[in-house]
């Protein structure tokens, strides 16, 4: 309403001008009626389908019978809860999605760091740092695949070479390599984001900051620890937030390059769903394993803002 | 006030319809104008590469011999095909026309997602192989009829090995005899990935060692036979005698390369075989395990129960079960067997004389489906292979592995 307010023209100009019929953008519903279109869209393709899902959780619904579900309360939930395979899912996903944030957000902040400094062909290397980030999904995931190749991969050859080789060659059939190297692959792929996003945060930092700091004879880290971080920090949780999202919902890029195998070691909430939804056949169960998913993004959020708030009122005192 | 509300009102009105419109404007395009109903025809082996596009020109000639129907082919990969053609099917929607595999032709079958198709085809009329063709009849109702019958059996580079093993030591001395270099004495499926395949692959080495999956009214996972049978397998990956890591499209490339000695295959790739490498000098021989007994891939067509057009679906069956086009199927699919009797061309079996290893072999083969838990075949698939590979990787010693995949095998059909 102090949009609306703000936004209508003073009324003695109204008055003193010429006389018109009352303008529809006035109207006390016209916010609403450029907000309908966002609603309904978020109605119809998010709360509709969540709903949707929240139901499913109770039932058992078989993918080949998807209309005929019977209601079975918290069963579901039970099962998944009471079956180790399912405690090893979260396990592994609490383990990618840590790796995950880590290892984007660390290697981009290094890597925004070099960037940032003034060295020779500096263009061409931030341009170049953007093509992973601009490489389709599905596309990755391929060439990783056949990089890793046991009869083929470059990797493979590599690591043979300098005689790190993997007993049988397989990296991505081995549960000990499996997520290692989709992890690799997942970080690869997303540290140019982080990294051009911390290059525009580092470039707000005041040089005259970082000038004063070394004249009162602050060392490198402690210039970077008082100065720089401190102006980066919450552009760094705004990507961990973002970071961690992404990865509870990365699923093309774990399917394509193991589907979630050998035996578990890369098979986090999403690929167990998908699992439960189309290989079990099992709708039932697989929402009951997305509402687990969207509690714990649920959770993860509010944990950051509670995070954020808390630091904000910190730097105020 | 009442004038701008009215504008308001029809502004809005007029979004909303916008939006239901884009919303609901995804209607089916139904039948195709001029009388011709247009249906769908979904088989991998469409995709195949040598026949594929042979499997469609047979397609073609069912078009122009039709003036009311016409089939057009929808290729589905393989790995994804079942998942793809059920999800569909369980929405009501989905190919009129359907070549499955047996799990899938199971499940689909139980939960009543294909047409039943005694009213629509009259098998009488036609001389059905038996042997393949009692698994297409479920509680007296049958449910598909055979497009593809394919017995295993192993096929060899005859370059490499002039004389074909016979006995299970000898198959695996000539497999470690082999391995050099980046040449390997065999290749069979042993990732997750490929699901569907080890199954195929693991379903010849436990029948082949006497064992099954079932005795028909009890599973026998972890029974001392497919415990041998599964340790046969599971010796041959520990001597790293196969391209380890490597999927089926890889190493059949490898095999028509000559990189690969040996591989338990299907009928079915004797022409892809082929097509990828035509100077291959490959030859066919019986597996060379205790019991001649081995897998079969067995591929019914079906009618979609959601088909508006089960008729002209019919139609379609019909015609494809005529002698000639059975021939002409015949030879299109190379070492496979189709519905009825046939007989091989002179030339044919000049062409590959080892046709006959194939149908002497139709007698010992089986569907790779859990006898008595067929329509639960692909769940209880899922729970073997997942234990065999965890076995592989070495996380479990293999009885172990049979014994939890017996348990929660059993929890998942009781």
């Amino acid at each position: 309403m102090t949009v609306l307010e703000r936004t209508r023209a003073p009324k003695t100009t109204r008055r003193s001008g010429t006389r018109r019929g009352p303008s529809p953008l006035g109207s006390k519903w016209t916010p609403y009626l450029f907000l309908a279109p966002a609603a309904l869209f978020i109605l119809v393709f998010q709360a509709v389908p969540l709903a949707q899902e929240v139901y499913l959780s109770f039932t058992r619904t078989t993918l080949l019978n998807p209309t005929r579900s019977q209601w079975v309360g918290l069963d579901n939930y039970d099962r998944i809860f009471g079956d180790p395979d399912f405690r090893h899912t979260l396990l592994i996903t609490f383990v990618y999605v840590i790796a995950c944030v880590v290892g984007a957000v660390g290697s981009g902040l290094v890597v925004a760091l070099l960037l940032n400094k003034g060295f020779r062909g500096r263009g061409v290397a931030r341009a170049l740092v953007t093509v992973p980030w601009a490489a389709p999904g599905i596309a990755v995931a391929l060439i990783a695949t056949w990089m890793l190749n046991a009869q083929y991969g470059i990797v493979n050859r590599f690591l043979d070479a300098v005689g790190l080789g993997v007993p049988g060659g397989a990296i991505l059939d081995s549960p000990r390599y499996a997520l290692p190297a989709v992890l690799a692959t997942t970080i690869w792929q997303l540290f140019p984001f982080t990294s051009v996003v911390l290059l525009s945060a580092l470039q707000a930092v005041p040089q005259d900051l970082n000038e004063a700091a070394t004249v009162d004879g602050a060392g490198r880290w402690a210039t970077f620890r008082a100065v720089t971080w401190q102006v980066i920090k919450p552009t760094v949780g705004l990507l961990a937030v973002l970071m961690t999202i992404w990865s509870l919902r990365r699923f093309e890029l774990i399917w394509l390059m193991t589907k979630g195998g050998p035996v578990g070691a890369t098979e986090t909430l999403v690929i167990d769903l998908y699992s439960q939804a189309f290989d079990s056949k099992e709708l039932g169960s697989a929402a009951a394993i997305g509402m687990v998913g969207v509690v714990i993004s649920l959770i993860v959020i509010t944990g950051s803002r509670l995070v954020a708030r808390a630091v904000e009122k910190e730097d105020v005192r | 006030m009442s004038r701008n509300r009215t504008r308001l009102g029809i502004a809005g009105a007029t979004a909303l319809g916008l939006v239901a419109a884009l919303l609901t404007g995804c209607g089916s395009d139904g039948d195709a104008g001029g009388g011709v109903t247009k249906l769908t025809f979904a088989a991998s082996t469409f995709g195949d590469p040598g026949r594929g596009p042979k499997l469609t020109a047979w397609l073609d000639e069912f078009n122009k011999s039709q003036d009311k129907v016409q089939v057009s082919a929808a290729a589905v990969p393989y790995p994804t095909f079942g998942q793809t053609v059920l999800t569909q099917m369980g929405s009501g929607q989905g190919p009129d026309l359907v070549r499955f595999d047996m799990p899938e032709f199971e499940a689909a079958a139980d939960a009543g997602l294909i047409a039943p198709l005694d009213k629509l085809v009259d098998v009488s009329k036609y001389d059905l192989i038996k042997q393949p063709d009692q698994f297409m009849v479920h509680d007296g109702v049958r449910h598909g009829i055979i497009f593809e019958a394919s017995n295993y059996a192993m096929f060899y580079n005859a370059d490499l090995i002039p004389t074909p093993p016979t006995t299970y030591d000898q198959f695996f001395s000539t497999a470690k005899s082999l391995t050099k270099g980046d040449v390997y004495g065999l290749a069979f499926r042993q990732t997750e990935a490929e699901e569907a395949g080890v199954w195929q692959d693991i379903f010849n080495y436990v029948y082949g060692f006497g064992g099954a999956w079932s005795d028909g009214k009890n599973l026998t996972i972890n029974s001392p036979e497919n415990l041998k049978g599964l340790q046969a397998y599971k010796d041959l990956y520990d001597a790293n005698v196969i391209p380890r890591g490597a999927d089926a499209a890889t190493f059949r490339r490898m095999f028509a390369e000559g990189k690969v000695g040996m591989e338990l295959n299907n009928g079915g790739y004797v022409t892809a075989t082929r097509g990828q490498n035509p100077n291959l000098k490959f030859s066919v021989a019986p597996i060379p395990f205790p019991v001649r007994k081995q897998g079969a891939i067995l591929a019914p067509i079906v009618i979609n129960e959601a088909s508006e057009a089960k008729e002209e679906a019919a139609t379609f069956i019909r015609w494809a079960l005529e002698p000639q086009n059975q021939i002409k199927l015949q030879e299109i699919l190379g070492a496979s067997s189709v519905a009825t009797t046939t007989q091989r061309s002179a030339e044919a079996l000049e062409e590959t004389p080892f046709l006959t290893v194939f149908d002497e072999l139709t007698e010992s083969s089986l569907p790779q489906i859990v006898l008595g838990f067929e329509a639960k075949t692909p769940d209880i698939r899922k729970v073997v292979v997942q234990n065999v590979i965890a076995a592989l990787q070495g996380k479990v010693d293999l009885k172990s592995a049979l014994d939890r995949a017996q348990q929660q095998a059993t929890e998942l059909v009781s």
